[in-house]
C-alpha cells in the first residue's frame, strides 16, 4: 500500500524536483535574503538585519520613483490595452474580406521578440525619427532630443509601444470569448429590437466578464513586471525605472545588494497580490449565472 | 599481480611528475580580429611552461560583470580574471582579489596605470591595456566654418567658439557630439571638461566633496553649452555614426573609433587632438583593463607568471596590433614604431599622461550615478548648472560621511 502511494509520485518526480529547485527554493531563499545584508560580492557571508531593508525601501527615493513609474505603467497600459483589444476583437469578429489577414496582422507583434521591437521603437522615437516627424506634421512639437530622452515622454513612449505590442494577443483571447457567446442571444435581442449598442452592453460585455477578468489580471501582472523594454530603451533613465528594473539594478549591477533587492521583490509580490485580489473581487461581483 | 602493481606505481609516478597546473582565465576579447592572437599567446605560454595549462573563457561586456560577481559569490571564481578599472575597488574591498603588491615592485616603473588598481595602499591588478579619450575633429567641417587647415582648438574658449561656428553651417550639421544619459558613459565624457576647468571631486584628503566649486560649475557650464547650442544628442554609437557620416565637427572618443574607421574603410578628414583646457592641454579620463588574481586561487604563482607573459611589452604590441589599440600599459611597448608612426596613436599616448582616473573606492558606483544624474538634470531637464551640482555634492558627501 505504501509502495503504491509512492509509485504514484514517481512520474511526477521530475516536475517536483524542478519545482522545488527552481521555484520553491529561490522563493524561500529570497524571502530570507530580504532580511539579511546578503551581497553577491561579500566574501564573509551575510548577517540578519531584520526589517532594515524594508525600512530603507521606505526612504529610498529611487525605489519610490520605481513604484510610481510602475503604477503609471500599469494604470496606463492595462485599461487601454483591454479596451483596444475588445474593440479590435469586435471588429475582426465580423465577416469581411481579408479578415484573417487583419487578425494575423494584429497578432504579429506579440510573437515578435520584445528586444527587436524595443530596438525598432528606439529608432522611431529618436530625434528626426518617424514619430517625431509625424508629430510635427500633426502640429505638435516633438521633444528636442527625441521621445526617449525626455522625462515627460520617455515612459509614455514605452507604454505606447507596449500597448501596440500586446493588444493583438489579448484581442485573440477576447475573440475566443466572443465566439463562446451563443448566437441565439443576439438573435433573440434582434427580434426584441435591441440596438447593437444595447446588445454590446447587455449581452457581449456581461458575458465577456470572465475573459476580461482574466485579461486584466494577466496583463496587470505582466505590466507590474515590466523590465525588458526599459532595459533596452532607456536603462531606467529619464524617470522610466520600474520596480523590476530597480530590483535588477540594486541586486545585479550597481552594488550587488541581493538582500535589499530581495526585499524589493517581496514588496512587488505583495503589491501584485493585493491588486490581483482587488481585481477578482471587483470584477466577479456581478458575474452572470449560466 | 606484482608486475601489475609495479606498472601502476610507475604510471602514478609518471603522472605526478608531469602533473599540470590548470589556470582558468576569464577575458573579454571575443573580437575575431583579436581572439586568434590571444589564443596563440596562450599556446606559446603553454609551450614555454609545459606544466601549466590555460583554460580560456570568453565574457561579453553585456553580462560579463554579472558573471564574474556570480562566480566569486559561488566560490567558482577563475584564477585570473580581466577586470575593468571601475570594478577593482568593489572586488578588492570584499577581499575577492589577491594582493600582488610584492610581486610587482620591479615592474612598477615600467608600466602605467597602477593607481587604478591600488586600493588602501595595496595593488590588486596588473595594468594590461589602458584607455583614454581624446578629441576627434572633422577637418573639412572646420575648414568650411572658416578655420585654416592648421587650426586646432587649444583653449576651451577656442574649442567652444569653433564648435558653435560649425553648428552655424546649416541643417543637419552639428558642432559637438553630446552623449545622452548612457549609464557608465556620461560621466566619462563630463569629467574631462570638469577636470580641465581646474575642478576636483574631493578635497586632497578625500574627506569632503567639492564637486560644486566655482571651477566645477564652469566645467558643467561648458559641457551644458556645447550640448545645448551645438549638440548632436545620441548614444556613443549614434554619435560616432553621425561623426563618420560627416555631420559632427567634434566628438570625444576612444581608440576604438580608429579601429572602426580602419575596418569600415571610412573616408573622413580626421584630426585628433588633446582635450582643451584653460591652459592647453586639459585632462582626460583614464580607464583600463587589468589582469587580477582571485584571492581563492590555489595557483597564484603560476597565475602571476601568466600575467607577466601576457603583459610583456612584446605581447602588448602584438595585442595592440591585432586590436588596433593605442594604449598599451607598458612604457617600452609605447616606443614601438607601430605607435610612434601613427599620429592618432601619438595623441592617445600624449593624452594618457594627462589623464585622471576616479578615486578607487567601492562607493564610486554610487558616486558615478550621482554625477550622471546631475549632468542629466542640467542637460535634459532643468537647464541649470550650479543647482544640480550642489545637490550632487550633498548626496556624495552623505555617502562619504556614512563611510566614515
Amino acid at each position: 500500500m505504501k509502495h503504491a502511494r509512492y509509485s504514484i509520485l514517481l512520474p511526477a518526480l521530475p516536475w517536483i524536483l524542478t519545482f522545488g529547485l527552481f521555484w520553491l527554493f529561490p522563493l524561500l531563499f529570497s524571502l530570507i535574503a530580504g532580511f539579511t545584508d546578503y551581497s553577491l560580492l561579500a566574501r564573509n557571508g551575510f548577517h540578519w538585519v531584520g526589517w532594515d531593508n524594508y525600512r530603507e525601501l521606505l526612504q529610498d527615493e529611487y525605489f519610490h520613483s520605481a513604484v510610481k513609474n510602475t503604477l503609471i505603467f500599469v494604470f496606463g497600459t492595462v485599461p487601454i490595452t483591454t479596451v483596444l483589444a475588445l474593440f479590435l476583437a469586435l471588429l475582426v469578429n465580423k465577416q469581411f474580406k481579408g479578415r484573417g489577414l487583419f487578425r494575423a496582422g494584429y497578432f504579429l507583434p506579440s510573437i515578435t521578440s520584445m528586444v527587436v521591437i524595443a530596438l525598432i521603437f528606439t529608432n522611431l522615437y529618436q530625434r528626426g525619427g518617424y514619430i517625431a516627424l509625424l508629430a510635427s506634421m500633426l502640429g505638435f512639437t516633438p521633444p528636442e532630443y527625441g521621445f526617449l530622452y525626455n522625462s515627460n515622454t520617455a515612459l509614455y513612449g514605452i507604454m505606447a509601444m507596449d500597448i501596440w505590442m500586446s493588444v493583438g494577443y489579448y484581442m485573440l483571447i477576447m475573440l475566443a470569448g466572443l465566439k463562446s457567446i451563443p448566437d441565439e442571444l443576439y438573435e433573440a435581442a434582434d427580434i426584441e429590437g435591441a440596438s447593437p449598442v444595447k446588445q454590446l452592453f447587455s449581452i457581449t460585455l456581461p458575458l465577456l466578464r470572465p475573459v476580461m477578468l482574466f485579461i486584466i489580471v494577466i496583463n496587470s501582472i505582466k505590466s507590474f513586471q515590466v523590465f525588458v523594454e526599459i532595459f533596452v530603451m532607456t536603462k531606467g533613465k529619464f524617470d522610466t525605472a520600474s520596480m523590476v528594473y530597480f530590483i535588477y539594478d540594486v541586486g545585479l549591477t550597481t552594488a550587488f545588494r541581493f538582500g535589499y533587492a530581495s526585499a524589493a521583490a517581496y514588496v512587488l509580490f505583495i503589491i501584485i497580490m493585493i491588486f490581483s485580489i482587488m481585481q477578482f473581487l471587483l470584477l466577479r461581483k456581478r458575474q452572470p449565472v449560466w | 599481480m606484482r608486475i601489475i602493481i609495479v606498472h601502476l606505481l610507475a604510471l602514478l609516478f609518471i603522472s605526478n611528475a608531469y602533473s599540470e597546473t590548470t589556470l582558468r582565465w576569464w577575458q573579454f576579447w571575443t573580437d575575431p580580429a583579436v581572439k586568434p592572437t590571444i589564443e596563440s599567446m596562450v599556446k606559446e605560454f603553454e609551450q614555454a611552461n609545459p606544466d601549466i595549462k590555460v583554460e580560456l573563457t570568453d565574457l561579453t561586456w553585456a553580462n560579463g560583470h554579472e558573471k564574474i560577481v556570480l562566480a566569486f559569490s559561488s566560490g567558482t571564481a577563475p584564477d585570473i580574471v580581466e577586470l575593468g578599472s571601475d570594478w577593482i575597488a568593489q572586488f578588492a574591498d570584499n577581499e575577492q582579489l589577491a594582493d600582488i603588491s610584492d610581486d610587482i615592485i620591479k615592474d612598477s616603473s615600467q608600466f602605467q596605470g597602477w593607481g587604478m588598481a591600488t586600493y588602501k595602499g595595496k595593488i590588486y591588478g596588473f595594468p594590461w591595456i589602458l584607455g583614454t579619450r581624446v578629441i576627434f575633429c572633422n577637418r573639412d567641417l572646420l575648414t568650411k566654418a572658416g578655420y585654416d587647415t592648421t587650426f586646432l582648438p587649444v583653449t576651451i574658449a577656442e574649442f567652444k567658439k569653433s564648435a558653435l561656428e560649425i553648428q552655424k553651417l546649416g541643417d543637419d550639421i552639428y558642432g559637438w557630439g553630446s552623449n545622452t544619459a548612457e549609464r557608465h558613459r556620461l560621466y566619462k565624457k563630463f569629467l574631462p571638461f570638469f577636470w580641465s576647468a581646474g575642478a576636483q571631486l574631493f578635497t586632497d584628503d578625500g574627506k569632503y566633496c567639492v564637486i560644486s566649486s566655482t571651477m566645477g560649475v564652469e566645467g558643467l557650464r561648458l559641457y551644458h553649452d556645447l550640448h545645448k547650442y551645438a549638440g548632436y544628442v545620441a548614444n556613443q554609437r549614434g554619435i560616432e555614426d553621425a561623426f563618420l557620416d560627416g555631420k559632427i565637427g567634434y566628438i570625444m572618443s576612444g581608440d576604438w573609433l580608429l579601429k572602426r574607421i580602419k575596418l569600415e574603410n571610412r573616408k573622413i578628414n580626421l584630426v585628433s587632438t588633446l582635450v582643451p583646457g584653460p591652459k592647453y592641454p586639459g585632462w582626460s579620463f583614464l580607464g583600463g583593463e587589468f589582469l587580477c588574481i582571485s584571492a581563492s586561487s590555489p595557483n597564484k604563482e603560476a597565475a602571476m607568471k601568466f600575467i607577466r607573459f601576457m603583459t610583456s611589452p612584446e605581447n602588448q604590441i602584438r595585442f595592440c596590433k591585432a586590436n588596433y589599440s593605442a594604449n598599451p600599459s607598458s612604457l617600452k611597448a609605447q616606443e614601438d614604431p607601430f605607435f610612434t608612426s601613427n599620429e592618432h596613436f601619438q595623441t592617445f599616448i600624449s593624452q594618457i599622461k594627462l589623464s585622471k582616473h576616479p578615486p578607487v573606492i567601492p562607493e564610486w558606483v554610487y558616486i558615478e550615478d550621482i554625477i550622471e544624474e546631475a549632468v542629466e538634470e542640467s542637460l535634459f531637464k532643468t537647464d541649470l548648472v550650479a543647482e544640480p551640482l550642489r545637490i550632487a555634492r550633498q548626496k556624495i558627501q552623505k555617502i562619504i560621511d556614512e563611510k566614515k
